[in-house]
């Protein structure tokens, strides 16, 4: 028992070693040590790059269109546009570049705002349970009813003459306000059933003895614990965002012109892929493809890591 | 099991309740904000206050809470849930098509679609996870897991985009050459819609939408088999010296379809959403394919009326699934 090498794993333990470690630390190592998390983890990092600092990659502004110089094929190294150019003679790399924002951009804010009502109204109806606990959850199944799209669909084109403006932000309100809206029931219920499983943990009971408050209950000793199965959803929720978002767009209701994403580029070149111009849909398809193949891959990869029960 | 098919039934009717109060405030909001749509109905023309007046009365808009902004407008929701009663969802603009008319013409596609659908769903789905459970840990395991990975990474909008604008076109040509132009292969791989051959076009976008689908399945089948190959009956069974394809079959198989059942609920709703879009790239005259055409055109009673319609659909597939499941397993508690 006075062995040293033992007393120094107790001290290590004690110091919070391995206990500090435990999900997310040990999570972190199982997913560095696997090739595809991380080329999926590079993919995405660069379009996030790409769409914070869109200048970094061009210089073109990707408005300022000449329509003498449409369709022209990729040029690669030996001309003003790598990617070429698309029917109105808008420069592809640069339409490229500069649509990757607002796919993410409303990704990010639709799935954070998702994630946040989910914690909110789960904790709440989770740990208080009676009336709000039946409110939450009977408007958990009314919003489940209606399928994501479908909503967006109805939303989006009653409010479609609704103008918010014409600022970066304005145009993603409308899709940005409808998804949330249809998107945090998940979150929700996920957080509901992880507090109702922790609530009544010993150290939790341990806490509300010593006196400690409902909201320090919550966020100090419930909430930690029950983020992680909610954090594995999130690479592939912002995925379904960005698919979804391509959708709408397609359909002419999401993000609108003058404002470019990947969506509305796919739903402008698709007529021209048999005319002879294949690259004006492949680019855009191609960026779209990437950017959720790499984040579905994360976050499967995420999902077996925080799921104790998988190993 | 009778109080609680009743109880369920009940809830069911409960919540489509409230949807239809959501959609109707949803709806009542747009109109505030918008302006009353009656207008839409002249057009270009400057309509005289009689005209407007008649109709709105047509299109029941003339409550004076439409024009006051957060009125929730109770009075047309009542009359609206009793229009929803008799079966009158609502007309197009024009009003010379009931939306319920509509989608009885349009059903039977959707019905075909659905089909093919399910069938996908269960042969994928059922197929490959079972493999996977089976040969757990190995190749293929791992590369049923890749390509359930990679189906998540294609939403049906991109697959069906891919499929219809690249692939369609060139394997139909070579289709045309070999079989002739009114072959079976050949009608399959046709890039729309054709009413004639409603079975033979709706075969590749249904099973391109039921593949989406069916990664869903493959993890749950995989998962809830897994389960069952350690469970004690199983090692009951092969105590008892029974042959690995007979407890393969009749132990494990079976008892894992339980869970499965479940997921048809919510890969259901989604099949719907993806159903609107497959149809309507496909110009398939289906349900889905009048919901898109109606959101392009801007027919916003057509799309509610749809939308309301659709989700008593997914709704009582809901109901149907719990009552399901409640029958197949035992120990399901019903109070």
């Amino acid at each position: 028992m006075t062995d040293p090498t033992t007393a120094a794993n107790i001290a290590a333990e004690s110091h919070g070693g391995p206990v500090a470690r435990s999900l997310w630390a040990e999570a972190f190592r199982t997913l560095s040590r696997r090739p595809s998390v991380i080329i999926a983890a590079v993919v995405v990092a660069f379009f996030v790059v790409v769409a914070a600092f869109p200048t970094l990659f061009t210089r073109t502004d990707p408005q300022r269109c000449d329509i003498r110089q449409s369709k022209i094929r990729p040029q690669w190294f030996d001309g003003p546009h790598p990617f070429g150019t698309d029917l109105h003679g808008c420069d592809l790399l640069a339409q490229l570049v500069h649509g990757a924002r607002p796919s993410l951009l409303l990704a990010a804010i639709v799935v954070g705002s998702s994630v946040l009502i989910g914690l909110v109204l789960g904790s709440l109806a989770g740990y208080y349970l009676g009336v709000i606990d039946a409110v939450v959850s009977r408007a958990v199944e009314v919003f489940l009813v209606i399928p994501l799209l479908l909503a967006a669909l109805l939303v989006l084109s009653i409010f479609r003459n609704v103008d918010f403006g014409d600022g970066q932000l304005a145009v993603l309100a409308p899709p940005a306000i409808v998804l949330t809206m249809f998107a945090w029931m998940g979150y929700t219920r996920y957080v509901r059933a992880s507090v109702l499983e922790t609530k009544n943990l010993d150290y939790v009971v341990a806490a509300r003895v010593l006196g400690a408050s409902d909201l320090r209950i919550i966020f100090r000793h419930i909430l930690p614990n029950a983020i992680a199965p909610v954090t594995a959803l999130i690479p592939t929720a912002v995925a379904g965002i960005i698919a979804a978002e391509a959708t709408l767009a397609f359909l002419g209701i999401g993000v609108r012109p003058p404002a470019i994403s990947w969506g509305i580029m796919i739903s402008n070149s698709t007529d021209w892929f048999t005319g002879g111009y294949p690259h004006l849909l492949l680019f855009p398809l191609a960026c779209l493809i990437a950017t959720i193949l790499a984040l579905v891959v994360l976050g499967d990869a995420l999902r077996d890591a925080l799921d104790p029960k998988l190993r | 099991m009778g109080s609680y098919v009743a109880r369920r039934v009940l809830q069911g009717i409960f919540t489509l309740f409230l949807v239809f109060f959501l959609l109707h405030v949803l709806t009542t909001l747009a109109i505030q904000v918008n302006g009353n749509p009656a207008l839409a109905f002249f057009g270009e023309k400057v309509p005289t206050q009689s005209q407007l007046l008649e109709v709105k009365k047509r299109y029941n808009l003339d409550d004076p809470c439409f024009e006051q902004l957060g009125n929730p407008c109770l009075r047309p929701f009542v009359e609206r849930l009793n229009a929803y009663l008799h079966g009158d969802f609502g007309t197009n603009l024009r009003g010379d098509q009931a939306v319920t008319e509509m989608v009885a013409t349009a059903a039977p596609n959707t019905l075909r679609l659905f089909t093919v659908v399910t069938i996908t769903w269960l042969i994928v789905g059922m197929l490959l996870g079972s493999l996977a459970a089976r040969f757990r840990g190995r190749l293929p395991d791992h590369s049923i897991r890749s390509l359930s990975i990679l189906i998540d990474a294609f939403p049906v909008f991109v697959m069906l985009l891919v499929y219809k604008y690249i692939v369609a076109v060139p394997v139909e040509r070579w289709m045309d050459d070999r079989f002739g132009d009114e072959a079976f292969p050949t009608l399959m791989f046709k890039p729309s819609f054709d009413p004639d051959h409603p079975w033979a076009t709706v075969v590749v976008p249904g099973f391109l939408l039921g593949v989406t689908g069916s990664a869903a399945f493959i993890r749950l089948v995989r998962a809830s088999q897994l389960e069952n190959y350690h469970a004690d009956y199983v090692r009951t069974a092969r105590a008892k010296g029974l042959g690995d394809a007979r407890v393969t079959v009749f132990h494990i198989i079976r008892n894992s379809s339980i869970p499965v059942v479940t997921a048809i609920g919510f890969v259901f709703a989604d099949a719907l959403a993806g159903a609107v879009i497959t149809e309507g790239l496909m110009n398939i005259y289906g349900m889905g394919g009048l919901l898109w055409r109606a959101v392009r055109e801007s027919e916003v009673s057509v799309v509610a009326g749809m939308v309301s319609l659709l989700a008593v659909v997914v709704l009582v597939v809901n109901v149907l699934v719990d009552l399901a499941y409640a029958a197949l397993d035992p120990r399901i508690r019903y109070d």
